[in-house]
């Protein structure tokens, strides 16, 4: 009773305020694709962009509010306004939850840092704003055709998103305590079995675990050409117990008997630091360089990639269809892919990741510069990665396979 | 025991000895409860300056104020995050106190068709999960304009708190005499003077101790904070929650440094009222 009464006498009084203030100008998709680059530029002038990123990086979280921040607003006056979240879905659930209660042109996201599932999911439900593509005067640097670019986890990215970064998984060790590490997937499930309790991988459907089972799910199918395409069940149904054979012959010998496994990447990165394993394995391999500067991780951390390769994407940026903001969301966009942009976020003191942007489509002085970059030490070289990438599945197969092995490695 | 053995002897007045006693109870179990209450703090702080602190060392390799530079930088939004949880508990525990003292009055006053409903009702917030409440209200605070603002969030952490604020304040009205008022009033105070100088001093340790609770209560809201500010309303819990699930220690430390300040200097401040008070603790009256 007491609550009715509150809600009775305050809520319309407060609507009618926010009706006030909110009341800006919202951008359709139409109206901003009819601009051009100067008008769009305009349109932002003084605005502000929403972007909702994972928080739980300080490099991360400071290259974007202070280099990514600074320039904004320097060189259009726009303010960013980074919204920390711990997992992306988070964000795309308040698209989500905005589109059922018919918010069409007034939501909160203008900008998320997304890829794979999440990105399939607001492709799917019609929820991004895409085409803009071309518009973008940096769109130049990128190199539409390399179909690890086109394709986000096997989705056609169709000009929904905009690529940000580029990573691929890497294996960090300790070589105070590991002196001459397994160098393809079956030469680690041997050290496994001869080193019990010194490995564990996280549980999928953890995005680092499901990676890491993948590898495994790789090697079973004896390489990633058959894996391609579509999902396919008779091909799934062939490799599969042979990979979770695989799997569940190593587990008495993983980290506690292979009674547990860490539930989530950042869990193994703990084990590792407290060097209760003896391997970490991160999508990021500039997180290792990151975790020895900040202390996390020990000086002779060192980090490789399978002679038989490990597995790379692309990261995006994507805006929502139902974005206030969308010129100034575009205008961050095309500076993120700025080779400026690119290249303070390489640095390995800053993040240290690897650019997006086409070597080939870059002036010949930006990609002099992106070759000479520095590496921190502790991680793998750029040229191992790159002539050691494999491809992601398709959406399909991601999910077929992370429910497989809960149902039957990890049960 | 010597000392016990000493006071028999020595003591032929029984009331000293037992005074003694009741001193040595009551400092073990101040000390007892201050290291429950202050050890777990302790390796937080540590991690707060601590840099390269490997399992199983006891104490850290080296040390570092990387992350409090981080936390005080004008980028890392803390500072910000912490002003905003300040202003959102603080109006919440406001709007607390400004509903729930009438309502406690009622329930604790007057018997009226219904009450056990209402008092269910009140209760039902701490017995019905909130994020189920919630995720109703979402929607209708998304069509008010609601979501994702300070005051939207301040209103749906009045989901938790007021259960507290009017259970405390229907005990104290339980076992208040209103003829206190009517004394007043026929000296000749208005309405005002008599709450003011009669009701308001009355009532006071009651609603610091509701407001307690309030503001802690709010202080401590993660999911409803989440789903109605959208992410756009950033409190210190989420931020904590931010690095601590990245394994980020160092700075987890130092944001939950600052997360306790509030709420150990508002716990020192009310202290006097928190004495056992039974007509403050008295829940709807016939606890």
């Amino acid at each position: 009773m007491v609550k009715k009464r509150v809600f009775g006498t305050l809520l319309p009084s407060v609507a009618a305020l926010a009706m006030m203030s909110g009341a800006a100008l919202a951008q359709s998709s139409d109206e901003i694709l009819a601009m051009s680059w100067e008008e769009l530029v305009a349109a932002a002038d003084g605005g502000t962009v929403n972007w909702f990123m994972w928080g739980g990086s300080d490099s991360i979280n400071t290259y974007v509010s202070e280099w990514v921040g600074g320039q904004l607003k320097e060189r259009y006056d726009i303010r960013l306004n980074r919204v920390g979240i711990n997992d992306t879905v988070e964000a795309v659930n308040t698209v989500l939850g905005e589109a059922e209660a018919g918010v069409t042109d007034s939501g909160s996201v203008d900008l998320i840092w997304i890829n794979g599932e999440n990105f399939r999911t607001m492709k799917q439900a019609d929820l991004l704003f895409c085409g803009y593509t071309d518009l973008l005067p940096n769109n130049r640097f990128l190199n539409w055709e390399d179909p690890a670019i086109a394709n986000d986890f096997g989705t056609p990215v169709d000009g929904c998103e905009v690529p940000w970064g580029r990573t691929q998984v890497a294996i960090g060790y300790n070589t105070a305590n590991v002196q001459d590490p397994p160098r393809t997937v079956p030469m680690l499930l041997d050290w496994i079995k001869a080193n019990p309790g010194r490995f564990t991988y996280p549980a999928p459907p953890d995005f680092t675990g499901s990676v890491f089972v993948r590898h495994v799910f790789y090697h079973a199918a004896g390489g990633v050409d058959g894996l391609l395409g579509d999902f396919d069940q008779a091909v799934f149904d062939q490799v599969a117990p042979k990979a979770w054979a695989l799997l569940n012959e190593i587990e008495p010998f993983l980290w506690r008997g292979g009674q547990t496994y860490p539930n989530s990447s950042p869990a193994l990165t703990q084990l590792f630091a407290n060097q209760e394993v003896d391997f970490t394995v991160t999508y990021e391999p500039s997180s290792i360089g990151l975790n020895v500067m900040n202390g996390t991780f020990p000086e002779t951390t060192s980090s490789y990639a399978f002679d038989d390769g490990t597995i790379g994407n692309v990261h995006y940026v994507g805006i929502p269809d139902n974005s206030p903001n969308k010129a100034a969301a575009l205008v961050l966009a095309n500076l993120l892919i700025d080779p400026e942009a690119q290249f303070e976020k390489a640095l390995p003191d800053v993040w240290g990741e690897r650019t997006v942007l086409g070597p080939d489509r870059v002036p010949a002085e930006w990609a002099a510069r992106f070759d000479a970059l520095p590496r921190h030490e502790s991680v793998v070289p750029e040229a191992d990665l790159a002539e050691r990438s494999l491809p992601e599945l398709s959406s399909g197969w991601l999910t077929a396979i992370e429910k497989g092995w809960i149902e039957n490695v990890g049960r | 025991m010597t000392a016990s053995n000493q006071s028999s002897r020595a003591a032929p007045a029984g009331g000293t000895r037992d005074g003694r006693r009741d001193v040595i109870v009551r400092w073990a179990v101040i000390s007892l409860l201050l290291t429950w209450l202050a050890l777990p703090i302790v390796p937080l702080l540590i991690w707060s300056f601590s840099f390269r602190w490997f399992f199983p060392d006891v104490l850290p390799a080296d040390y570092s104020l990387r992350a409090w530079q981080y936390v005080f930088s004008p980028t890392s939004g803390v500072l910000q995050s912490l002003r905003d949880t300040l202003l959102i508990s603080g109006g919440a525990t406001l709007l607390s106190v400004i509903i729930g003292v009438p309502a406690g009055r009622a329930l604790g006053q007057y018997v009226f068709r219904g009450k056990s409903i209402v008092e269910l009702l009140i209760l039902a917030p701490i017995i019905v999960p909130g994020i189920a409440v919630a995720l109703g209200i979402h929607v209708l605070f998304i069509r008010y304009g609601l979501a994702n603002t300070l005051f939207g969030v301040m209103l749906v952490h009045l989901i938790p708190t007021l259960p507290y604020m009017v259970l405390v304040m229907s005990g104290v009205f339980a076992n208040y005499d209103t003829s206190y008022e009517a004394q007043a009033r026929t000296l000749g105070a208005g309405p005002i003077r008599a709450f003011w100088y009669v009701t308001l001093p009355a009532i006071l340790p009651g609603i610091v101790v509701g407001g307690l609770f309030a503001f802690l209560v709010s202080w401590a809201q993660y999911i409803l904070t989440l789903l109605i500010g959208g992410g756009r309303v950033v409190t210190l819990p989420l931020l904590l929650f931010n690095f601590a699930t990245a394994g980020r220690n160092d700075i987890t430390g130092a944001i939950s440094m600052l997360y306790i300040i509030p709420g150990v200097v508002i716990l020192l401040l009310s202290a006097r009222y928190l004495t056992g008070n039974a007509s403050a603790v008295g829940g709807l009256g016939r606890l």
